[in-house]
C-alpha cells in the first residue's frame, strides 16, 4: 500500500459497507445491506414464499421482516468480508465512511428508520407546499396544482419497470405541462412570476421527493455499475496529488485544509438529499468552499481554469457515493431550465466535466509519460509530491494541533502577564489612593467646634449680655453705620451656621470661622 | 448586479487558452471594472456571473460561464457549451498561439455546439498592442476576414482600460433580444 494513501485515509472495517452477502460489492441500507444484485435474489426468494398481493410494494413488506436467510450465512459473509478487508485493505476517504457506517453497522433497526425517514422527509416537503399553496390564497389553483401533482405521481407510480427515458421524458414534459398550465388558466392568473416560480420549484421537490425510491438509481439501469466502476476508479487513482492536477491548492496555508474538507463534506452530503434543488445546493456549496480555498491559497479570487483541477482534486478525494447515480438523477429528472443555465447549472456541469475527465484519465491528460502513470497505478511507486512533509495524516494533524497549542499558549501567557499587571496595578491604585487621602487628610485636619447653643433672646435681656450689646438702634436714624451694623449681626450668624454644617469638610481656614463663631457665643 | 441563480435568460460560454484574457472579461463582466493588481476583495470566485440588461424596455438576465482553458480539458468542454446562446472565443492580439487556439474552439462551437450558437471573435488585451515589447501579431483585417467567413462578429478589447468590454456584453443582450424578437416573429 503506498504511504500516499495511507496519509489520507484511515483503515475501516470495510464489512460494514460491502453486500451482505460478500459478494464483494457494495451494500446500501435500501436493499438491506445487500447490492443490488444479491438484493434482488434475495427479495425473488422470498417473493415465491409469500403471497404475490404482499409484494407490490417491494421493499415496504421486505423492511418489516427480518432477513429470512439464516444467520449462518451471515456469519459466512462477516468471515468472508473480514478475509477480504484483510487481503485487499481497501480503503475509502473518512468523511464517506463516517456517512455510510452509521446506517449500516446498525443494519436492522436502521433499515426500519430509513422507511420512517422517506416517509417524515414525505411529509415535511407535503407540508411545506400545502402550506405555500394556502399562502397564495388562491384555492383553486392550488387545487388544480395539487391534483395534477397526484395524478402524476400515481402515474409514475404505475409505471415503474418503463425505461428511465421515458420516466425522464414524462417528467419533464409535467413541468412544461404544468408550467403551460399555470400560464394559460385563468384559475392561476393574478400570480406574480416569483410566486409562479416558487410553485414550480416545490411541485418539482415534492414530485422527486415522493418518487425518489422509484426515479433514483432505477433497477432497470446500469446506473449502479457505474457507480461501482468510478468508485472503483476513484480508488485506484488516490496517488494524484494537487501537483499532478496542477491544482493551485496549498494545503499547508492558513485555513486550506479545513475548506477542502468542508468541500469534501458538501459533495459527500449531496447524495443524503432528495430533491435535485437540494442535491445542487450541495453541489454549489461545495463549490465555493472550492474558490474560497483558491482564493486563500493564491491570494486572488480563482478563475475557471484553476477552479475544474481543484474541484477534480476534491472528487478524487471525496469519492462521493453513488456519484452517477446522482449526476443522472439530476440530469434525467431536475428542471431542465435549472441545469441549462444559472449558477447551480454551472457547478452541476462543472462537475459533469470531473466526472468524465476522471472517467477518461490517462497518462496524457497528467502529461506523464505512460510507464510512470502505469507504475502508479500499479501502487509500483508513489509520486513525489513536494508539499507532503508528513507521512501520514495523523502526523500532520498532531503537528498542527501543536503549533496551535503552542499559540495558544503564548496567548495564555500574554494573558497571564496582563491579568498579574492588572493586579499590580489594581494595589498601586489602592496605595496610591490611600497616600492621597492621608496627604488631604493632613492638609485639613479634621477640627470639631464646640457645638452651637440656640441663643434665647428674650433670656438676653435680663443677663449682662444685653449691656455688651450695642445700644438699640434708633428708628429715626437714617444712616450708613445704622444700616449696616444690623445687617452685619445676622450675616455673621448665617455665615457661622453654614461654617459648623461644614466642619467635617475641608474649610479653607478653620481659624477665620473660629473667630467668627467665637464672635457669636460668648459664652 | 447578481441575480438569483434560477433567473437567467441566456447563457454565454467564454472559450479561448489559459491566459487569453478570459478570466479578466469575466471579471469586468462581474464587477464592470478591470484592477490590474488582481486584488478583487468583493468576489470569491470569477467563473460564472449573471448580470441583468436592459434592452428596449426588456429586461434580460445573462449568464456568463467562463472555462477551464487547458487543452487538457479540451475533450469535456462540448459539455460547457451545450445549450448556450453565444461562445465568446478569445485570444490575445498579441499572441498568436492563442489565435490558432481561438480558430479551433471556433471551429469546435460551430461542429459540435448547438444549432445557432453565436460566435463571437474577441481579441483581448487590445492596452499591450500600442506598447513596447509587445507587439501586434494578428491584423485586425486578418480576424475580421476570418470572423466574416464564420459569420462571426469581431471585437477587440482590453479588460484593463475597460475598451470596448461593456459595449460587447451590451451587444450581445442586444442581438439576443433581437434574435429573440425573429424566433417569435418567425413561429407566427
Amino acid at each position: 500500500m503506498s504511504r500516499i494513501t495511507k496519509s489520507k485515509t484511515i483503515k475501516i472495517d470495510e464489512s460494514v459497507l460491502l453486500c451482505k452477502n460478500g459478494c464483494g460489492f457494495y451494500g446500501y441500507p435500501a436493499w438491506k445491506g445487500y447490492c443490488s444484485k444479491c438484493w434482488r435474489e434475495v427479495f425473488s426468494k422470498e417473493s415465491q414464499q409469500h403471497d404475490a398481493a404482499k409484494q407490490k410494494r417491494g421493499v415496504q413488506p421486505f423492511g418489516r421482516r427480518q432477513s429470512p436467510q439464516p444467520a449462518p450465512v451471515d456469519a459466512f459473509s462477516k468471515f468472508e468480508e473480514k478475509k477480504k478487508v484483510q487481503s485487499e485493505k481497501r480503503k475509502q476517504t473518512v468523511r464517506s465512511i463516517f456517512k455510510k457506517s452509521p446506517q449500516n453497522t446498525l443494519q436492522e433497526p436502521m433499515a426500519e428508520k430509513s422507511v420512517r425517514k422517506v416517509s417524515a422527509e414525505i411529509q415535511q416537503i407535503g407540508e411545506e407546499f400545502a402550506d405555500f399553496l394556502k399562502s397564495l390564497r388562491k384555492p383553486e389553483a392550488a387545487l388544480d396544482a395539487s391534483k395534477q401533482l397526484k395524478y402524476f405521481i400515481e402515474k409514475i407510480q404505475g409505471m415503474p419497470d418503463s425505461p428511465v427515458e421515458d420516466l425522464s421524458e414524462s417528467v419533464v414534459n409535467f413541468y412544461q405541462s404544468l408550467s403551460d398550465r399555470i400560464h394559460s388558466k385563468s384559475i392561476y392568473k393574478g400570480l406574480s412570476q416569483e410566486s409562479v416560480d416558487l410553485l414550480m420549484d416545490y411541485a418539482e421537490k415534492y414530485l422527486l421527493i415522493r418518487l425518489y425510491r422509484v426515479l433514483f438509481c432505477p433497477l432497470t439501469t446500469d446506473d449502479e455499475d457505474k457507480d461501482l466502476a468510478i468508485q472503483t476508479r476513484i480508488r485506484s487513482l488516490h496517488w494524484i496529488n494537487v501537483h499532478l492536477l496542477d491544482a493551485q491548492i496549498d494545503e499547508q496555508q492558513g485555513n486550506v485544509a479545513e475548506l477542502i474538507e468542508k468541500a469534501i463534506t458538501s459533495i459527500i452530503e449531496m447524495d443524503t438529499m432528495k430533491a435535485p434543488q437540494q442535491k445542487l445546493e450541495c453541489i454549489v456549496r461545495c463549490s465555493k468552499s472550492i474558490f474560497e480555498c483558491l482564493r486563500v491559497s493564491k491570494g486572488a479570487p480563482a478563475s475557471a481554469d484553476e477552479f475544474l483541477p481543484a474541484l477534480i482534486y476534491v472528487v478524487l478525494k471525496a469519492n462521493p457515493p453513488f456519484l452517477q447515480s446522482n449526476i443522472q438523477f439530476i440530469t434525467r429528472f431536475a428542471n431542465p431550465n435549472r441545469l441549462m443555465s444559472g449558477e447551480a447549472g454551472y457547478y452541476f456541469t462543472n462537475l459533469c466535466c470531473v466526472v468524465s475527465f476522471i472517467e477518461n484519465l490517462n497518462a496524457d491528460s497528467l502529461s506523464m509519460p505512460q510507464d510512470e502513470f502505469d507504475r502508479y497505478m500499479s501502487g509500483e511507486a508513489v509520486p513525489h509530491d513536494p508539499t507532503k512533509q508528513y507521512s501520514c495524516e495523523g502526523l500532520r494533524l498532531m503537528h498542527q494541533n501543536l503549533s496551535s497549542l503552542g499559540e495558544l499558549r503564548s496567548q495564555l501567557e500574554c494573558l497571564m502577564a496582563e491579568a498579574l499587571q492588572l493586579q499590580q496595578d489594581n494595589v498601586d491604585f489602592k496605595e496610591n489612593f490611600k497616600r492621597e487621602i492621608g496627604a488631604v487628610m493632613l492638609r485639613t485636619p479634621l477640627v470639631l467646634k464646640p457645638r452651637k447653643v440656640k441663643v434665647n433672646i428674650d433670656e438676653e435681656e435680663d443677663s449682662d449680655v444685653s449691656s455688651r450689646l450695642p445700644p438699640p438702634l434708633m428708628p429715626e436714624v437714617v444712616g450708613v453705620g445704622g444700616i449696616l451694623s444690623q445687617p452685619m449681626i445676622s450675616c455673621n450668624t448665617q455665615s457661622s451656621d453654614f461654617n459648623e454644617s461644614n466642619n467635617n469638610g475641608h474649610s479653607p481656614d478653620p481659624v477665620e470661622f473660629g473667630e467668627f463663631s467665637s464672635h457669636d457665643n460668648p459664652l | 448586479m447578481m441575480v438569483g441563480p434560477d433567473k437567467v435568460d441566456l447563457k454565454v460560454v467564454l472559450l479561448g487558452r489559459e491566459y487569453s484574457g478570459k478570466t479578466a472579461l469575466a471579471h469586468r463582466y462581474l464587477l464592470q471594472k478591470f484592477n490590474p493588481h488582481m486584488n478583487y476583495q468583493t468576489t470569491v470566485g470569477a467563473a460564472y456571473g449573471a448580470r441583468k440588461f436592459e434592452v428596449d424596455k426588456q429586461t434580460i438576465f445573462m449568464g456568463l460561464w467562463d472555462t477551464a482553458g487547458s487543452e487538457r480539458y479540451e475533450c469535456m468542454s462540448h459539455v460547457y457549451y451545450h445549450g448556450a446562446w453565444a461562445a465568446l472565443v478569445c485570444f490575445e492580439l498579441i499572441d498568436r498561439e492563442s489565435w490558432l487556439r481561438a480558430r479551433h474552439w471556433a471551429n469546435e462551437v460551430m461542429t459540435r455546439g448547438d444549432e445557432g450558437c453565436k460566435i463571437y471573435l474577441i481579441g483581448t488585451k487590445a492596452d499591450l498592442v500600442t506598447e513596447p515589447g509587445t507587439p501586434r501579431k494578428i491584423e485586425y483585417a486578418t480576424a475580421k476576414s476570418y470572423a466574416d467567413d464564420i459569420r462571426a462578429k469581431y471585437i477587440e478589447t482590453s479588460s484593463k482600460t475597460g475598451q470596448n468590454v461593456e459595449e460587447m456584453y451590451c451587444m450581445i443582450a442586444e442581438d439576443y433580444v433581437a434574435d429573440m424578437a425573429k424566433k417569435t416573429k418567425g413561429e407566427n
